[in-house]
């Protein structure tokens, strides 16, 4: 069974960035929550809590990767083999659901925003969504890549969604929030081979980590209410 | 000619007409706001219902005004049109 996200090497780096995705999505949540009491606009509605799910998400992947920060620092010491053997176990145990819970509302974030910008209400195209997100989740527990591969696929759809929106109409918000996903979506490709290489893992983190980071820069434009042209 | 207004652009120039004039009769939002009769009547249904417009029944007229919340709703238009502007989720 797969619970592990984390290689060894990179601990703490991991719980860092995750710890800003956790701060930028519930910020754009918040936002998106404002303004569905506001109108009343269910669109919104969803959309808040697609970005909630990505926030609560990251904050189970902290979780399973502080506890594999916990089973070094018990094995380290070398105490009596018993105890130690106990803690880990409680420790594998609850790294395995942590990581399992981040997956399930990852998954579910990602296909709740999808779901949002291609305006599909339809309950059956719904049902049929879950399905297939749960069946993800549960081969991903066998075969990790499998998860990454499906979230590649929904992120690519948005990346795209997000590309035509920007060509529409050229504005620094529309670009950014679209090189946001790029950045996104190029992580979840890499993500796919991270098995191969604990390398891949830091690189798939650094380029999450500038997705996010963009997303942050665009929200924090919207204080000012800047909306200019590109050209 | 001009673009077509998004549900929040429409929201938003209700909104400033019932702010710049107070107490205000239909007809004149509809001349104010640029809409026609058909099309006002379901955006003043809404507005009413999210209490960001109070309407004030006295002597058989009927106007309507801005409530705090409706105020609260221009102060904030501006993130508000951005956010929906960059995610594409203009209504």
């Amino acid at each position: 069974m797969v619970g592990i996200l984390s290689p060894e090497r990179f601990y703490g780096i991991d719980v860092f960035v995750d710890s800003l995705i956790i701060l930028v999505a519930a910020l754009i949540s918040y936002q998106s929550r404002k303004i569905y009491l506001f109108i009343n606009e269910k669109n919104y509605e969803f959309f808040s809590w697609a970005f909630l799910s990505i926030a609560i998400s990251f904050f189970f992947k902290v979780i399973a990767d502080l506890t594999i920060l916990k089973a070094i620092r018990i094995t380290q010491p070398n105490f009596i083999a018993e105890i130690v053997h106990e803690q880990l176990e409680t420790l594998q145990l609850i790294n395995f659901f942590a990581a399992l819970l981040y997956k399930i509302f990852l998954m579910l974030g990602f296909m709740t925003f999808f779901l949002i910008v291609n305006k599909n209400k339809k309950s059956d195209n719904v049902l049929l969504f879950i399905y297939l997100s749960i069946l993800t989740v549960i081969l991903s527990i066998y075969f990790h890549f499998i998860f990454y591969f499906t979230l590649a696929v929904i992120v690519l759809l948005l990346t795209i969604y997000f590309y035509d929106n920007y060509k529409k109409k050229k504005t620094k918000n529309r670009l950014l929030v679209f090189l946001a996903f790029l950045l996104v979506l190029i992580s979840n490709l890499l993500g796919i081979f991270y098995e191969f290489s604990p390398e891949i893992y830091l690189i798939e983190e650094l380029f999450l980590f500038f997705g996010f980071l963009t997303l942050l820069a665009n929200h924090l434009r919207l204080k000012n209410g800047k909306e200019k042209n590109k050209t | 000619m001009g673009k077509k207004r998004t549900k929040l652009d429409v929201t938003k120039d209700i909104l400033e007409v019932l702010k710049n004039y107070r107490e205000v009769k239909i007809t004149h939002l509809i001349y104010k706001s640029n809409l026609s009769n058909n099309s006002i009547k379901p955006y003043l249904k809404e507005l009413t219902e999210n209490a960001l417009v109070e309407e004030v029944n006295e002597k058989d007229k009927k106007y309507f005004k801005i409530t705090q919340k409706g105020n609260a709703f221009l102060n904030e238009y501006s993130k508000i049109r951005v956010f929906a502007d960059s995610y594409g989720l203009d209504v």
